[in-house]
């Protein structure tokens, strides 16, 4: 089964509007305005994402040290 | 001959017979640039002066008898985030309408030592994401074979310049499908190599973990001599491998049979795919197994798991790219790439890294496939090519990408036509993939297709 967020109510657009405030944007209200109209999509895309991966299942950013080592040679 | 149509085998060819020179295509080539881009926009700025002087240098080296390799006087364009040291490199954007680098990309440094002709820089969705807009300084590239479409995106520029025999090679980028769709929207070929393959300094980033740069052109056998030159390790890309380069022309030959080939369950058919889609690839299957090659049913995750992972991760990367703009001038974003963009801003860290840790689940169901089968088949593209509609719905994340499976795995996939539909005569297209630093097999694959079809060899009348 899988495990994911899509149980989560959606936010509001006083909830997105406090979010982009909380990011630290200062956008015109035109621009917000068209901005929630677009977030839910992205929001119900990110809640669809698994989230049941074992402890050592690694992401796919991986960090090779010897390589930037590499790049002062 | 008809020169606006001549692959770069058949200009190469051309050219050591002495038929032609690169001074005389490349006139000619400009001429029709002249006549026509008018109507379709796909470049942004034409380089006359860099092209004619680089065309007069090529015309003097094979004239002494020396051949730099299959790029030699071949003209090409790229999209317009590749940088070009001393010509603007505009991201398509008003954000960056006067950025004039100082440095060539790596690929430019590769393709002028190959001896190309550059013709200019071409149109693009806005940084290689935000489009189709109509709200950004330059307006988006129009698909030749019918001006009211669009030719997909992001590498719009490359798609139309090279469908409208302007150009017979460019190079586009690939994040989530931008060469292989535009390729597929207007019928012709576009590889988007394994990630790490072709280097990707200076060319301005989209998704770090995901960017793809590739070459776009009419046949297979063409992106394999492109690829050729612009393959390799480069240590200044943190991304790039260490990898041997193999002679991607001489790997064409030999024919399919035996291979084993993979025809994905569900993604090219059913809900908002196109209805002569499921036929025309039917067909294409049926020719691959007339070539020697076994077909098999696969199923891998669905369309919707790919089109979130990728998107999800897309979208926190590019914010990191974008915010200081974002923050201090936000209009001067194009609407629908600052609304792309935005979404990263809410995604939470642990959201994106929880894609990441999927990326890497998807790719292993991928490898693990490529255990058992030499390629996967499945379309480039599951729609014909879009109407230019400025208030068409922004579709990112709601219609999910028959491309984004690959940009997830990061293996090398290659979009080639593969018919037209009944009613719009719009292109179709196969799309190939293989594993992990597989392009030869892909490239033998289709370039076996294409000795057995024509559709590459069809294009579009311009008036």
């Amino acid at each position: 089964m899988r495990d994911d967020l899509t149980h989560l109510p959606a936010s509001t657009p006083n909830d997105i509007r406090a979010l982009v405030e909380r990011a630290g944007l200062d956008l015109p209200e035109e621009l917000l305005q068209q901005f929630i109209a677009a977030w839910p999509q992205y929001e119900e895309m990110v809640r669809r994402i698994p989230r049941g991966f074992d402890y050592a299942e690694e992401p796919a950013h991986v960090f090779r040290p010897t390589r930037i080592a590499g790049e002062t040679d | 001959m008809d020169i606006p149509f001549l692959t770069i085998a058949e200009l190469g060819r051309a050219y050591e017979r002495r038929d032609l020179s690169p001074v005389e295509v490349t006139r000619a080539l400009l001429d029709r640039i002249a006549a026509h881009d008018g109507k379709l926009h796909s470049f942004i700025r034409v380089t006359e002066g860099v092209a004619l002087a680089e065309a007069q240098a090529a015309e003097r080296e094979l004239m002494a008898g020396e051949r730099r390799g299959p790029m030699h006087g071949i003209p090409y364009g790229l999209k317009d985030i590749v940088e070009t040291a001393g010509i603007p490199t505009t991201g398509h954007s008003k954000l960056r309408q006067d950025h004039v680098p100082t440095e060539d990309a790596e690929i430019v440094r590769r393709l002028k030592a190959g001896g190309g002709v550059l013709m200019g820089k071409l149109a693009t969705w806005e940084f290689a994401l935000g489009g189709p807009s109509f709200d950004l300084p330059w307006p988006p590239a129009r698909n030749p074979w019918d001006r009211d479409r669009l030719p997909g995106g992001s590498s719009s520029g490359p798609g139309a310049a090279v469908t409208a025999g302007f150009v017979p090679a460019a190079i586009g980028t690939d994040t989530g499908g931008s060469i292989r769709g535009p390729a597929a929207f207007c019928g012709i070929a576009g590889l988007k190599p394994t990630y790490g393959r072709v280097s990707r300094r200076g060319v301005f980033p989209n998704t770090f973990t995901m960017d793809h740069i590739g070459p776009m052109t009419r046949s297979a056998e063409d992106i394999s001599l492109m690829l050729q030159v612009i393959a390799g390790f480069d240590p200044t890309d943190p991304g790039s491998e260490d990898c041997p380069v193999p002679d991607y022309r001489a790997a064409l030959d030999g024919g399919i049979k035996g291979l084993r080939l993979g025809l994905v369950e569900g993604w090219h058919e059913g809900a908002g795919a196109h209805p002569d889609l499921g036929p025309a690839i039917a067909e294409a299957v049926s020719v691959l197994r007339g070539l020697g090659a076994t077909v098999e049913p696969v199923r891998l995750s669905s369309l919707r798991d790919y089109t979130d992972c990728k998107t999800t991760i897309s979208s926190v990367e590019l914010y990191a790219i974008h915010e200081r703009d974002l923050r201090t001038r936000p209009r001067d974003f194009g609407r629908i790439l600052r609304n792309r963009v935005l979404p990263g801003a809410l995604i939470r860290a642990e959201d994106y890294l929880a894609a990441l840790r999927w990326r890497t689940a998807l790719a292993r169901e991928q490898a693990a496939v490529f255990q058992r089968v030499d390629a996967l088949i499945t379309a480039g593209a599951r729609t014909i090519a879009d109407r230019a509609d400025p208030d068409q719905p922004d579709r990112l994340v709601s219609a999910p990408s028959i491309t984004m499976p690959f940009s997830v795995s990061g293996v090398p996939a290659l979009a080639i036509p593969c018919g037209f539909s009944r009613a719009e005569g719009m292109p179709l297209s196969l799309q190939i993939a293989a594993g992990t630093m597989q392009e030869a097999t892909v490239l033998r694959i289709a370039h076996a297709y294409q000795q057995a079809t024509d559709w590459h060899r069809r294009h579009p009348v311009l008036s």
